[in-house]
């Protein structure tokens, strides 16, 4: 087995840069007392799992997700390398019901990945919850689909986002995720997916099965920049100064 | 197989409001269990958030497609920034992607076709387009001055401005607005952000007429207005490397 690519996060490379300034920082904290917040409000709840790059499952990375709902049937999330206050913003995940999940077109169907076995399987879970408050939100979890793109690889050393988005993918089944990666994390934040595993025995995915246009459909996915002619920057009518 | 350039095929949308993702509202076990886990758990990364920018970004496969936004962002140090981006400051709102911001120090050293898929911000701040909303402007101008000389980098995951009522596609890169016909801001939607916040944006381009862009503006920024190409993304299918069966 190739050696782990995974442990890139919290030991990384710093972010480059001078430290923040103390005439700036003191508008950031101006900022933050008057300032309305209301869209990251929104954002209760913390989950830990791991993803892996829709071209590339031996690229794994354990993926701090910062999610609120928008209605009963769809969340939407911060991504980041760690819990910690200076963790790193490497994508975003959306989480829909497979009510809306089956509204999609086929084509799109193909960019989003199931959570069923990310829950049963005891990879994902709510760090500081105990277990019997986390099974309430997450046997709902286990019927969703997700959405997630990365923009930073930090997997790679990376010290600063750059290339294109990456669309992740969730674990499926056994035998994928790397084990020394799972021990690391279940040291760091005291669970036991094992544990959580048992507890999880009697929760079902979706309704109607896991839809087989999902998970790339089978196929791997990756991302292309294009040119395209755009109009004359000047050509466009002058209607205002 | 998804390109960001393109309309994605219709699709049935199911309870859904104008502009609101279709979905039930959330029930209240959702909210209780919720709220109980909020209480254990820290989230630290998003406490960090402490700054709200509101400003307009463009298409870059097609500037003329404008839309608000509203970043909220975290200053990792002097020289870089991270934002969530959405596309109003309510708690009814949209996550549509994310800006990292970095200085022009930090953007000189990256190589040109990385420097291509980002955007200068001295235009939307000297034009009173970006504001800060609810800090004063002298309280505010400190930030201003650094965010002026800084390059962005914007992926837009969610086209609500095209009333896409879940996020569909391949993530599109955006552009700032340039002082080129194209690149200005429409004046109805510019009027309605100013409405909302109170805000006259003549005046401050009054106020910071002081404010200096990069040292020395780099040509592969604003990539669309110097090449009169713009950037669009595709998704394509390729051969996974696996480590197990997938899925």
């Amino acid at each position: 087995m190739e050696k782990a690519v995974h442990l890139s996060t919290k030991n990384g490379p710093k972010v480059p840069g001078e430290p923040t300034k103390t005439g700036t920082s003191m508008v950031d904290t101006a900022a933050s007392a008057v300032q309305s917040f209301a869209p990251i409000n929104q954002i209760h709840q913390h989950l830990c799992a791991f993803h892996f790059y829709a071209y590339d499952m031996t690229r794994q990375v354990e993926a701090h997700h910062f999610c609120g709902h928008i209605n009963e049937d769809m969340r939407q999330c911060l991504i980041y390398d760690g819990p910690d206050a200076n963790a790193r913003l490497i994508g975003l995940e959306y989480i829909v019901t497979e009510k809306l999940f089956m509204t999609l077109p086929d084509d799109e169907k193909k960019l989003w990945h199931t959570h069923e076995w990310e829950v049963k399987g005891g990879f994902l879970f709510m760090p500081g919850v105990p277990e019997a408050i986390q099974r309430q939100d997450l046997e709902k979890v286990a019927k969703t689909y997700g959405k997630v793109y990365h923009f930073w690889q930090v997997d790679l050393g990376h010290q600063l986002p750059i290339g294109l988005p990456n669309i992740m993918m969730a674990v499926t089944r056994d035998g994928q995720l790397y084990p020394e990666m799972i021990k690391e994390t279940e040291k760091q934040f005291g669970v036991s997916m094992d544990k959580e595993r048992e507890s999880r025995a009697y929760m079902k995915g979706p309704d109607h099965g896991i839809h087989p246009l999902a998970n790339g459909g089978g196929k791997g996915l990756t991302l292309e920049v294009r040119e395209v002619d755009i109009k004359p920057v000047e050509s466009v009518p002058r209607v205002f100064v | 197989m998804a390109s960001s350039d393109e309309r994605p095929g219709a699709y049935p949308a199911r309870n859904g409001a104008e502009n609101q993702p279709p979905g039930d509202p959330e029930t209240m076990k959702t909210v209780m269990i919720d709220k109980g886990a909020a209480m254990m758990q820290s989230l630290k990364p998003i406490k960090q958030m402490s700054l709200h920018l509101c400003s307009f970004a463009c298409y870059g496969h097609d500037p003329s497609r404008q839309i608000e936004v509203n970043f909220y962002v975290h200053r990792l140090n002097q020289d870089f920034l991270q934002c969530a981006v959405y596309d109003s400051n309510s708690s009814k709102t949209h996550l549509i992607g994310v800006e990292y911001i970095v200085s022009e120090r930090l953007f000189e050293a990256l190589s040109p076709e990385e420097q291509k898929l980002w955007h200068s911000h001295d235009y939307e701040i000297q034009t009173g387009l970006l504001v800060t909303p609810r800090v004063p402007e002298l309280v505010a101008k400190t930030e201003l001055q650094n965010i002026a000389k800084t390059y962005g980098k914007f992926w837009c995951t969610w086209q609500t401005d095209r009333g896409d009522k879940l996020p569909l596609g391949a993530p599109s890169l955006m552009v700032s607005p340039q002082d080129v016909n194209m690149g200005k801001i429409k004046p109805g939607l510019l009027k309605k952000r100013d409405d909302e916040y109170g805000i006259s944006t003549e005046s401050l381009k009054a106020s910071r007429v002081d404010i200096m862009g990069p040292e020395r503006k780099n040509p592969m920024a604003d990539y669309w207005v110097h090449h009169g190409k713009g950037l669009a993304v595709d998704i394509v299918e390729t051969e996974m490397k696996k480590l197990a069966p997938f899925p």
